[in-house]
């Protein structure tokens, strides 16, 4: 059975859709969040420190804001689309689909993924004419940016169909990725951190894909990227696994 | 048809994780073509059963076949048999009411010219052309269950789950609906409704099965069940056999 159906098809377009019709919502206000990001941390405070790494302040962030963006946005995407459909229990519909569980969780984190790529792009659409950033490994860009879109908008997918009440799913956001993203080495570099922390950041998942984003864009890291990148794959490997056991064994989407 | 039946069920068994036994080896088989009625009182296990058919709910175990076809092992294939209207709504309210009907194609597979051709008649139908840009949101309570009638048939199915079709409608377009159900099962489509208007299922099944405590405790034609408990109507066969299996 070919994975890419048309009823795999409909669902992914339903999920583009979704997000898309009311990008308002959607798509505007964190790209707007950036943008003040990178004023206040970039503009502001860029004038106390000018460079890490030898690389201007403001340039040295937009890496990790445009990641920060991808994350928040591709995990947010996928739990409420599921949870929401769930709540209302349109998601019947698609269960009851010809439709095999890897399809409906993969066709659910796949919205949320293209959705983490353009708020991802639109944070360097936007940063890059002040910036002035150029970057260095564009291909391995992307796929960081798309392995790391796809790992949490499953790990979106596996939480929304799992959470039972909306409190669940701003807990993922406000108390889990908000803060590993805040800490994950967006705004400064983990070489500038006291040991205790540091070793702590290397447990932080988004501090992975924010360095090796920023290694592919200016070609300065924490660590070695490519060993990231094997991390970030095992990662995405794990979150699908876990959106697809949540779609098919979880207990609180079929009764 | 041949003489597969469009429907059989064998000793299926659902326990919620409540502990709640909703379907305590449930066997019956729906011949091709049929109007078949399931009755029973709230909470019987009419819905839980159409929701184990469609896997909607994880039977504990238990076999369904959809014209031969395993409705576990062979999903996809008894899937694209059956169309379902459910007892809640539960429309995407994204939405509109074209779109619904496309999506709803979409998800078993038809293609995008058949799906447009079909939309159209349908909506027509179920005079819901007026409304085809419209948010199903925004929609009446009468008008979103049309379109639930409607989406149920867009992919064409050979068996229709109607599950309390009629609950909360007007009486106008109650008997709109009984006559567009008539119709479709003259056309040859399978049916299974679950209700508990016993006037609606008098009027309209060929065969009724009383569902009570997750167990089927009568079956037969209307004629049959009124002869084997002596009853004027199906209602006092109901009352009989259910009342006495509640100890009323």
């Amino acid at each position: 059975m070919i994975l890419a159906d048309r009823p795999f098809r409909t669902l992914l377009s339903r999920e583009i859709l979704r997000f898309t019709r009311v990008w308002v919502q959607t798509l505007i206000p964190p790209l707007l969040t950036s943008v003040l990001y990178l004023v206040v941390f970039g503009v502001a405070l860029g004038g106390r420190i000018k460079q890490i790494d030898g690389i201007p302040y403001l340039e040295y962030i937009l890496p990790g804001v445009a990641l920060m963006n991808l994350v928040t946005g591709s995990q947010m995407n996928s739990s409420w689309s599921v949870f929401d459909a769930k709540r209302e229990r349109y998601i019947d519909e698609v269960l009851i689909a010809p439709m095999s569980d890897l399809q409906i969780a993969l066709a659910y984190s796949l919205g949320g993924t293209l959705r983490g790529v353009l708020m991802g792009a639109g944070v360097f659409l936007i940063g890059a004419p002040f910036v002035g950033i150029g970057v260095a490994h564009p291909a391995l860009l992307l796929l960081i940016g798309v392995l790391s879109a796809f790992t949490f908008s499953a790990l979106g997918t596996m939480v929304g169909a799992l959470a039972t009440r909306i409190e669940h799913i701003s807990f993922l956001t406000s108390v889990v990725i908000q803060p590993l993203a805040f800490l994950g080495g967006v705004f400064y570099s983990v070489g500038m951190l006291p040991e205790a922390l540091r070793i702590a950041t290397l447990f932080n998942p988004i501090f992975h894909t924010v360095d090796a984003a920023r290694y592919a864009t200016l070609e300065v890291s924490d660590l070695n990227p490519y060993p990231t990148i094997a991390v970030v794959f095992l990662l995405s490997v794990l979150a699908f696994c876990g959106a697809w056991w949540a779609v098919s064994r979880g207990p609180n989407l079929r009764y | 048809m041949n003489g597969t039946p469009a429907l059989k069920v064998e000793k299926l068994k659902k326990t919620y994780s409540t502990g709640v036994l909703a379907l305590d080896g449930v066997s019956l088989e729906v011949g091709a073509g049929r109007f078949f009625g399931l009755l029973g009182p709230n909470g019987a296990g009419k819905t839980t059963l159409i929701n184990s058919i469609v896997s909607l709910a994880r039977p504990d175990s238990g076999s369904v076949e959809v014209f031969g076809r395993d409705a576990y092992q062979e999903f996809r294939e008894a899937r694209r048999m059956i169309g379902v209207s459910p007892q809640e709504i539960n429309l995407d309210r994204f939405l509109t009411v074209e779109e619904t009907m496309l999506y709803h194609a979409g998800y078993y597979g038809v293609p995008k010219e058949k799906a447009k051709e079909r939309t159209g008649e349908l909506l027509e139908r179920f005079a819901l052309t007026g409304k085809r840009k419209q948010r199903v949101s925004t929609l009446s309570g009468g008008m979103k269950r049309r379109v639930l009638f409607a989406r149920a048939l867009m992919h064409d199915p050979k068996v229709l789950f109607l599950d309390e079709p009629t609950a909360g409608v007007d009486v106008e377009l109650r008997y709109k609906l009984w006559g567009y159900i008539r119709e479709l099962n003259h056309g040859g489509l399978t049916i299974l409704l679950t209700t508990h208007y016993l006037e609606e299922a008098e009027a309209l099944c060929e065969e009724i099965a009383l569902i009570n405590a997750g167990t089927i405790t009568a079956q037969g034609t209307s004629g049959e069940l009124k002869e084997r408990y002596e009853a004027a109507t199906i209602e006092e066969v109901y009352l009989k056999v259910v009342g006495r299996d509640t100890g009323g």
